[in-house]
């Protein structure tokens, strides 16, 4: 029991502090570099080749650190993906100067491609905390998420069928 | 984290390579059924990703020491925000549309309910699963509702086992489980390909991706309204989902509980 008490302490700090990417610019600005050029690589297969793609990764580079900054000096708090969110979504509001050619550029970029290398980094990123826990908690959970996915799924999209 | 180990290049040298092979490869179409089963390169990915995870295999030390492995860890939440901000320009041009379907979106956030309604009658009338099946079963275990858990009852205490539970299956399966069962449900062609889209945004920005990504190879021809649609749906979660989760799904899973759990005992109070 005791072993069980300290992974969750353990995952209760760690997630806390790793939620955040936006407190600490400078590291999160040098290891975004990092992982969109491999985005940009896994790009080449079904997107565009390097250069054609490059202006778009550039794009996609500026936007989440214009929201990862909005993010750190915001006087609330919304977590970054929400603030990254919007930075893209206004520079591509038809209203906007030069819209046209921002998407255009982010044509290039497959939308496929871009997530490949996030789930490339999940499969070598679970630890031995992971795969304990899921080791401990068990096939019913396993169930349980399972149901739990499903319905959500299908609870969102009955909702939102008949409301369309 | 050490910067030296999230800049190492292994890590993201394996990284490219694992996606550019899991891009060749491409998508996979299985008959199932009814329906079809999509196989989408995040998957093989991922399988590549863990098999060479030297914390399951120790082998693959040599390759990626476990230090370089742990680092891997916070990079996962950098490395979708590029992708967040293709998913955001999808929004952008699609925003007369989804003004157009504004009440359905903001109302499919009520369908996170359907959650409980499934999962915690069979939590704790078949797989007889005590307090930890509340926070299993009350919303899709993601970070904020970890938060309002951890806040409310503690992680130590048995509903915080049970959405850690959630959680960790989420964090390994969740992002293929939802790329193979919405593939498959709209392959079905029972429900809107839109109100599909909208329900993909329920999950973690990985969850989201795998699931509109399979809608869109399902359908091609409408990708840029589904990607815009599930893309509302996810941000219009980060804005709701929590105040739902917290005023409406957790008190009603408490008393859900206390109901089912109510007549379990009366029932084994029957047979005894």
């Amino acid at each position: 029991m005791k072993t069980h008490e300290s992974t969750v302490d353990q995952f209760d700090a760690e997630a806390l502090k790793e939620l955040r990417p936006e407190n600490q610019l400078g590291k999160t600005a040098l290891v975004l570099a990092a992982v969109c050029i491999a985005a940009w690589f896994s790009n080449i297969v079904n997107g565009s080749p390097l250069l054609d793609a490059l202006p778009g990764m550039l794009i996609l580079y500026v936007m989440v650190i214009i929201g990862l900054v909005v993010g750190r000096f915001c006087p609330f708090y919304l977590p970054s993906v929400a603030w990254v969110s919007l930075i893209s979504i206004i520079a591509t509001l038809p209203f906007f100067p030069g819209n046209g050619w921002i998407i255009a550029r982010l044509a290039e970029v497959d939308f496929l491609a871009v997530v490949t290398p996030v789930l490339a980094y999940a499969g070598l990123a679970l630890t031995g905390r992971e795969f304990a826990m899921f080791k401990q908690t068990g096939w019913k959970l396993v169930i349980v998420a399972l149901l739990v996915f499903t319905g959500t799924f299908i609870g969102s999209a009955v909702v939102a069928h008949v409301m369309l | 984290m050490d910067l030296k180990l999230l800049l190492d290049w292994r890590l993201h040298l394996t990284v490219i390579v694992t996606s550019m092979f899991a891009e060749w490869v491409g998508i996979v179409r299985i008959p199932l059924g009814p329906g079809t089963l999509l196989l989408l390169p995040l998957l093989y990915a991922f399988i590549i990703g863990v098999l060479f995870n030297p914390h399951l295999f120790s082998a693959m030390g040599k390759v990626i020491p476990k230090p370089v492995s742990n680092a891997a860890g916070p990079i996962i939440l950098i490395a979708i925000l590029p992708f967040i901000a293709k998913f955001g320009s999808t929004i952008g041009p699609a925003i007369e549309q989804i003004i157009a379907a504004g009440p359905a979106l903001i109302l499919q956030e009520l369908g996170n309910l359907g959650t409980m309604l499934i999962a915690l009658p069979f939590a704790v009338l078949v797989l007889k699963m005590g307090r930890e099946a509340i926070g299993a079963t009350y919303s899709i275990a993601r970070e904020p509702n970890i938060a309002i858990i951890s806040d409310r009852y503690g992680l130590r205490s048995p509903e915080g086992i049970g959405i850690m539970g959630v959680y960790v299956v989420g964090t390994m399966f969740g992002t293929l489980y939802f790329a193979l069962m919405a593939g498959y449900i709209a392959s079905l062609d029972i429900l809107d390909i839109r109100a599909l889209a909208m329900a993909c945004g329920v999950g973690s920005g990985s969850m989201v991706a795998a699931c509109s990504a399979a809608l869109a190879e399902a359908v091609p021809a409408s990708k840029d309204e589904l990607l815009a649609f599930a893309g509302a749906s996810n941000l219009l979660t980060y804005a709701t989902g929590l105040y739902i989760s917290l005023f409406i799904a957790l008190p009603v899973t408490e008393w859900m509980y206390k109901r089912l759990n109510g007549s379990r005992q009366e029932i084994s109070h029957e047979n005894s």
